[in-house]
């Protein structure tokens, strides 16, 4: 074999797509550095800019779908890449100092930067073996930065490219090492998102608020939110909000807190997390009254000053609703992006799972986009198990052809193979890219509506990190009256596809809101843990055109309130000189709390029914401890979640507090759910530094 | 913005000949943003290509290109058109890989290399792509010069004046450097 047929061999080397974070990372990279030569240009100072940058950055969605939406189809390649472009375009900036740059999640807390060098930073965090290998080379490789030599030599001299060469070589020495790092951060922080603190709110925040270090670009993109605040009673009796059985939140704050990071405080949904749990709360006996309402008042973990109302919500499943067939249909995000272990390998993986959930005579399709586009698996009966899983295993990750119609698709598989009796649901599986073929959120949103009210509704799963694009998760999956979740794990997977998503199949309410009286006999002031995002008006609850959240089978609600009982003050609100305690629709004031109504539709209806109950003095306990397992566990669930978003209100507990009062109110825990919140206690509190006492100067109780 | 989008709607071509590239280069050489975005938009993937071909590493292919990506944006205005637009990104790919290259710490990625390579091919062809990546790799570690004008002809399939043009050597230069890869390959395999 002659040299020359060997070395015909080479063209056959046929060289990977890149990864669309690598192509968006370098296109932002390149970017900056155009800014930054052009401020070179015109102004003496490129520092400005950056800074300027910086604060103008206020992540828009609607600015990226725009872009987007302009972008024609045929080009749907590059509008691939526009939509990661525009991320960055708003969001890596050289400000991010290179010693944490391999940290997925933003850090705030001051007590962790003292011990955030490298060394800490390997110890502490359980990296993917990708991140490590890329800070074992990357950072290793590019920090020097050292200056080219003269390339090619002498030939150079006799070239007539001389001064191109120079031109090339020139710009290699100021190559900024966060550009090239900048890479494994994509796009946008929760910092640009970040939550809007009130003066006042300001003045008291913790330490985390005050510490102007800089959140890090994490990727991750979390709808911001403030705390809600404590309301007096004689203001506003009435608390209304959606139910929410949604547990992204939680998944995503345990995966930062293994990872060695707090999560971004935007991050945390406290009732995300409370909901996560199983409880055990008596189920309702009939169907005449499908919901059972428990409640507990209790003295609060944190404040002696207050009560805790613990309101536990437990559906009943009709028999035929339980077996109700499931038409499935799976659109899944195949971009390069899904390649990671934790991505669609994952739910290959963990897609067994779910067939071992449905019945025989439902079925599975599966439409994929953004990588390779169109039907994988036509409308399959799970009975056909072997099909189903080798055309998941077909699926591969990567490719540049865009799905332009992958959602329509979807939902047009669904509605042709429609099953008026059953559950007909779209399942997005996706880490980010909702490149689904139709790039404008507000139209998404409403077409997704509109196939909601022809009877096919949407979950989501969200997958790894970097991308995640939490906001559009949470309201696609509402707009579609489905959940949305996140899956980061086997483990999670398990829960989420084989215990959730057979649960919230079976759809037994809908439009579930709950509303609260707060009686002014018995109490002054109140103030909602968590359920931000689910606030509705008090004239919402009795309109039912007023969408609110589902219910699905084997699902409980856990909502908390934490109060101030009449007479008692907890400093914050002087109590009205003027207005007198208004007597409450009440057979007997002065008994009761509080009174609950709650307000769900049948699958099938369109005109609400009303469920309600009267917390009374009768279900208080006089100590916390004599509270039941689930509410002292829920209240545990609540102050970490609290802590978490940096809320001073849970000031008055420390972490190793929590972590006692949830280790004393396990229960059964048959998964082994309760006993791992336990760990991330404990590694809060080491994150966090408690015990460390670096909060020196701050009205935070070292203990 | 508009720019941007104007530019995306025109098909996408790293094509010298392509008037439209030519005026790209033009307007982002005077400082144009949307230009220089869609240029650079239009030529990752030969770049990232390219890179992995040189680098034969994934990962390290990333961050050639996105280092490629970086310098483009500097030195644009430098760009002075004598040389075919591509030509001169092929040159500044191959420099920035052989800069790269100098630091020792790059080697242990090459280890990674051939697992990469045996998942893109389908079994049918694991056979060929073996033998050709055995060759890769001999060829990977020709002294630069012979191993950029190897892979240049027949990896990129460039003639030897264009490869000359790229790596601002003669057209002679070209074939003496193939010239010698084959002996030193004689060697190797």
């Amino acid at each position: 074999m002659s040299n020359k047929d060997e070395l015909e061999k080479l063209n056959r080397l046929k060289a990977p797509m890149p990864s669309k974070a690598a192509r968006a990372a370098a296109m932002t990279a390149a970017m900056e550095a155009f800014d930054a030569a052009e401020a070179e240009k015109t102004t003496t100072s490129t520092q400005g800019f950056a800074l300027g940058n910086r604060l103008k950055a206020i992540f828009d969605l609607e600015r990226i779908f725009k872009m987007d939406i302009r972008v024609p189809i045929t080009a749907a390649a590059a509008g691939l890449l526009l939509m990661p472009l525009a991320m960055q375009l708003n969001s890596t900036t050289g400000l991010v100092p290179p010693a944490d740059i391999n940290l997925p999640f933003s850090t705030t807390e001051p007590a962790i930067v003292d011990l955030e060098d490298d060394a800490a930073i390997e110890t502490r965090t359980q990296a993917k073996s990708e991140m490590t290998a890329a800070q074992d080379g990357d950072s290793a490789e590019t920090a020097p930065s050292p200056v080219p030599e003269p390339v090619m030599e002498a030939e150079m001299a006799e070239e007539q490219f001389s001064d191109l060469a120079a031109s090339a070589e020139a710009p290699a020495a100021p190559a900024p090492t966060t550009q090239i790092l900048s890479r494994k951060l994509q796009a946008v922080t929760g910092a640009q998102n970040s939550a809007i603190v009130s003066g006042d709110e300001a003045a008291f925040a913790p330490l985390r608020d005050r510490i102007a270090v800089p959140e890090m670009p994490a990727g991750d993109r979390f709808e911001a939110f403030s705390d809600q605040t404590q309301v007096s009673v004689a203001d506003q009796p009435l608390s209304t909000f959606s139910v929410d059985v949604d547990t992204a939140s939680y998944a995503y704050v345990r995966r930062a807190l293994e990872t060695g990071v707090l999560p971004p405080r935007d991050a945390v949904r406290v009732e995300e997390m409370i909901n996560y749990f199983d409880y055990n709360y008596p189920a309702p006996e009939s169907a005449e009254t499908p919901f059972s309402i428990t409640t507990g008042v209790f003295p609060t973990p944190w404040n002696a000053n207050t009560r805790l109302m613990h309101i536990g919500i437990s559906g009943y499943t009709p028999p035929q609703l339980a077996d109700q067939p499931a038409n499935l249909v799976f659109l899944i995000d195949t971009s390069g992006s899904m390649n990671d272990a934790d991505k669609l390998p994952l739910l290959k993986r963990s897609f067994a799972l779910l067939l071992d959930q449905l019945r025989p005579e439902d079925t599975v399709s599966i439409v994929t986009y953004a990588g390779s586009a169109g039907v994988v698996l036509e409308p399959t009966e799970v009975s056909d198990r072997r099909t189903i899983l080798d055309a998941i295993t077909t699926l591969q990750p990567g490719g540049s052809t865009a799905g332009a119609a992958g959602i329509e698709t979807a939902y047009r598989l669904a509605a042709r193979n429609f099953d008026e009796d059953g559950v007909n649901r779209v399942i997005l599986a996706t880490d980010g890219d909702f490149n689904v073929g139709i790039s404008d959120p507000e139209t998404l949103k409403s077409f997704i509506e509109d196939k909601r009210d022809d009877g096919i509704s949407l979950s989501v799963l969200g997958f790894g990190q970097g991308n995640l694009n939490d906001a559009l998760m949470q309201a696609l999956a509402q707009n579609g009256n489905g959940n949305a979740y996140y899956i980061d794990s086997y483990r999670e997977a398990r829960k989420v596809l084989a215990e959730d998503v057979a649960g919230t199949l079976v759809t037994i309410a809908k439009d579930v809101k709950i509303q609260v009286e707060f009686n002014p006999a018995t109490v002054s002031s109140y103030r909602q843990i968590g359920y931000e995002s689910r606030a509705l008006r008090a004239e919402d609850f009795n309109n039912d055109r007023v969408d609110a959240g589902d219910i699905g089978s084997g699902h409980t609600v856990t909502a908390l309130y934490e109060f101030v009982p009449a007479g008692m003050s907890d400093g914050l609100i002087d109590p009205s000189r003027y207005s007198e305690a208004e007597p409450v629709a009440s057979p007997e004031p002065g008994e009761e709390y509080a009174y609950i109504k709650l307000r769900y539709k049948l699958p099938d209806g369109d005109v609400s029914r009303l469920v309600e109950q009267p917390v009374t003095v009768g279900s208080v306990f006089d100590a916390t401890a004599m509270a039941g397992n689930d509410q002292r566990f829920a209240a545990a669930v609540a102050a970490l979640g609290q802590k978490l978003r940096g809320s001073t209100a849970v000031d008055g507990i420390s972490y190793a507090d929590i972590a006692a009062l949830a280790e004393g109110a396990l229960g059964v825990d048959a998964h082994g759910y309760r006993a791992e919140f336990l760990d991330l206690v404990g590694l809060a509190r080491t994150i966090s530094g408690e015990g460390v006492c670096a909060h020196s100067g701050v009205d935070v109780d070292c203990r | 913005m508009t720019e941007t989008v104007e530019r995306i709607e025109v098909d996408s071509a790293a094509d010298a000949a392509d008037p439209p590239l030519d005026q790209l280069v033009r307007r982002a050489k005077s400082g144009n943003r949307a230009a220089f975005s869609a240029l650079i938009a239009d030529h990752y993937d030969m770049i990232h290509r390219v890179a992995w071909k040189w680098c034969g590493d994934g990962h390290e292919a990333e961050d050639v290109a996105q280092e490629v990506c970086v310098k483009l944006a500097t030195a644009i205005s430098g760009f002075d058109g004598r040389a075919a637009f591509s030509s001169w990104v092929y040159r500044i790919v191959i420099n920035t890989v052989r800069d790269r290259q100098r630091s020792a710490v790059r080697r242990k990625a090459l280890a990674v290399a051939h697992l990469e390579l045996a998942e893109t091919e389908d079994a049918a062809g694991q056979e060929e792509a073996l033998a050709a990546q055995e060759l890769w790799q001999a060829v990977r570690q020709l002294p630069a010069k012979q191993r950029d004008a190897v892979l240049l002809i027949y990896a990129e399939e460039k003639t030897h004046a264009e490869a000359a043009t790229i790596l601002g050597i003669k057209e002679a230069t070209v074939s003496w450097h193939v010239h010698e890869a084959r002996k030193a390959l004689r060697r190797l395999i």
